[in-house]
């Protein structure tokens, strides 16, 4: 693990987001706070509908109408990002925080050339002329691993395939060199090898340019590859946040155990069950009194039904909201079949 | 694409060809012909009837019919241009007849494109829910009741306008005066057509992913409609121009009637009252290939404006 600069690049604090949809408000995120630091990546886990994605899309300005930021600060070079107008958005996306979203296919304009795509940046943001806009638009695909760029240049959306089409969307992203750089599950739509290609170059660049990379997923496998530190995100909410090392080898959190649990890895063997985390998501139309995952923690304390639980600290660097941290609460020891695995895996590590 | 062409063409012959034979057919199946009138002479009946074949069974008919037409012989107008060959009552009176569908045309692309983009980017504001309803009001009106109302009110009632065509031959002020009823009841149909495609278009087309990644990158709500979103809403505007361009072409047919325009409708349809086939036979062919050759264009189009279909199957992976 690479050793992560303390020097915060941005500090998120209490974000509150609710969407007004016909049946009523919709608490997507509540009360969100996380540091990003410069040139870590921070990997925001949760499954679908948790608020990971919305979250981000307040940090690039790019939320939906019917999206309201309720409360709730941003901080990036001492601005607030979140009370931003329009126009001083312009200034910072693309060139400050860039986001390379999750759907290569749908992401292109498909009747625009796709050197064009990456050009305009240069030829609308920073006045060069075209010729240099295209020379610096065939640099960047060659950056990215796109043979052929010239050739490539001049071709439409359609005759890329989806792992190219990525690393356009990746090189539209970095174009304007971004401090930040969001990726919003940007392998989940692309077969499995090319995700190991995609999530290289992530890596590769991130390095040379010293970006802070925020990286959603829902994808374990792919979080303890790429980040330095994660964030467990739940019901619009940060249930764990600490190291890799933390979450991958001393989870707190019930939900943490649950995906970890559910997550397959070298050693599960022929016939074993991966572990299943019972029921669904809370209806976020209504949010549950209380802790949001009471109703599928199997370790539920009563007061888990009755109060929702504050961010307990675990070491300088780990947090989680669970009572079981409570110094009241009763000793519950993580799941065997969990334990097991991260003596396992913490074995490998320290042997190799 | 030249295969395609080819293909295209050569199915709009065999339409051409069956839709002559047709309107053929039926025209001379008709009850009656130019020398029913009992007034004229025997002598002269029987030589009128000699000289066009009128006697002979109808499939002979035909065939002498598409000989002289293979020979650019287009026949001749026999009443109600007595002695004209029809080719030359096509040529002078086919003028005004473009004139004002072109600009129709003209007027109508700019002003329905105008609106669709409006209604597009205010959709659902009160705006936008008004130009709806009168959209919806437009489509469903036909032409020439459009027209009809057109010179009731803003001719007849306010005086605006003049009621039916200057019969000045050249193109000046008054002529245009007299010529933008007639362009209005021409038009508002298809504009209605176009804001209401655009405007669908355009919506879809402002909440794709590319217009996020677009706004990802950066770039102005102006830059981001007008390279983006608006390039790609007007994918598919080419062909139903076109198509529209048909619609307005024959209702073009009973417009130039209700604003006296002398245009090839009102030769048209004084020719068939009078059962001068072989004028009506002109004009009609003429319009046939006209809007066979539309739809070939407006096919061809989505090629044009769509690298997509351009480039079909040339997938270089």
């Amino acid at each position: 693990m690479r050793t992560i600069s303390t020097e915060k690049i941005l500090e998120v604090r209490d974000l509150t987001i609710s969407f007004n949809t016909y049946a009523g408000k919709l608490q997507a995120v509540r009360g969100v706070s996380f540091d990003l630091h410069k040139g870590e990546t921070l990997a925001i886990v949760g499954e679908s509908g948790s608020g990971k994605s919305v979250t981000n899309k307040a940090l690039m300005g790019i939320l939906p109408r019917t999206a309201r930021i309720e409360k709730g600060q941003a901080f990036y070079k001492g601005r607030d990002l979140l009370s931003m107008t329009e126009k001083e958005w312009e200034k910072v996306r693309g060139s400050e925080i860039a986001m390379i979203f999750q759907d290569p296919l749908s992401s292109l304009n498909p009747v625009t050339r796709v050197g064009k795509q990456i050009a305009e940046i240069f030829i609308l943001k920073h006045k060069l002329p075209r010729k240099e806009a295209k020379r610096r638009a065939i640099e960047l695909m060659d950056a990215v691993g796109i043979p052929d760029p010239e050739k490539r240049y001049n071709q439409y959306p359609f005759q890329f395939s989806g792992g190219m089409r990525q690393r356009i969307v990746i090189a539209i992203a970095l174009a304007s060199d971004p401090e930040i750089l969001i990726c919003d599950e940007p392998t989940t739509a692309l077969d499995v090898t090319i995700q190991a290609q995609i999530l290289k170059i992530i890596d590769r660049l991130q390095k040379e340019k010293q970006l802070s990379v925020i990286f959603i997923t829902h994808d374990l496998g792919v979080v303890a590859h790429m980040a330095d530190r994660v964030a467990v995100m739940y019901a619009g909410k940060i249930v764990e946040y600490g190291t890799a090392e933390d979450i991958f080898y001393n989870p707190q959190h019930p939900y943490t155990w649950g995906l970890l649990s559910s997550m397959p890895d070298m050693e599960t063997e022929e016939g074993e069950e991966l572990y299943v985390i019972q029921g669904s998501p809370p209806n976020m139309l209504y949010p549950p009194k209380g802790d949001a995952f009471a109703e599928r923690n199997p370790y539920a304390l009563n007061i888990d039904f009755k109060e929702e639980p504050p961010m307990f600290k675990v070491s300088d660097t780990h947090y989680a909201a669970t009572w079981l941290l409570h110094p009241k609460a009763p000793k519950i020891e993580r799941p065997a079949a969990l334990q097991r695995r991260i003596e396992k895996s913490l074995k490998r590590a320290k042997g190799v | 694409m030249g295969k395609y062409v080819a293909q295209r063409l050569i199915a709009a012959a065999f339409a051409f060809i069956i839709i002559v034979a047709l309107i053929f057919f039926v025209l001379f199946s008709m009850p009656g012909n130019i020398v029913s009138d009992p007034t004229i002479k025997e002598t002269v009946r029987k030589a009128i009837e000699e000289k066009y074949h009128l006697n002979e069974p109808l499939p002979v008919q035909f065939a002498y019919f598409i000989r002289n037409y293979m020979n650019l012989d287009f026949g001749t107008s026999l009443f109600v241009r007595p002695g004209v060959a029809v080719f030359d009552v096509f040529k002078e009176r086919i003028g005004v007849t473009i004139q004002l569908n072109l600009f129709s045309a003209l007027f109508t692309l700019p002003v329905g494109m105008f609106f669709g983009i409006t209604m597009a980017l205010k959709k659902d504001s009160i705006y936008d829910i008004i130009a709806s309803s009168l959209v919806v009001f437009f489509i469903s009106v036909p032409g020439f009741v459009m027209a009809a109302a057109l010179q009731y009110f803003l001719a007849y009632k306010l005086g605006w306008f003049p009621i039916v065509l200057a019969p000045e031959v050249k193109l000046n002020w008054t002529k245009f005066h007299s010529m933008i009823l007639p362009i209005f009841a021409l038009s508002f149909g298809s504009i209605a057509s176009i804001a209401r495609l655009l405007r669908a278009e355009l919506a879809e087309a402002l909440t794709s992913e590319y217009m996020l990644l677009a706004k990802a990158k950066g770039l102005t709500f102006r830059q981001r409609v007008v390279r983006h979103a608006l390039r790609n809403a007007c994918v598919p505007l080419a062909s139903t121009f076109l198509y529209l361009f048909i619609g307005v072409l024959s209702s073009s047919l009973v417009i130039e009637n209700i604003f006296g325009v002398p245009g090839l409708s009102k030769v048209l349809v004084s020719s068939i009252n009078a059962k001068d086939h072989q004028l009506t036979l002109g004009i009609t062919y003429f319009y046939v290939l006209i809007g066979l050759l539309m739809s070939i264009a407006a096919d061809l189009s989505y090629g044009i404006v769509d690298p997509r279909i351009r480039m079909g199957g040339r997938k270089d992976e």
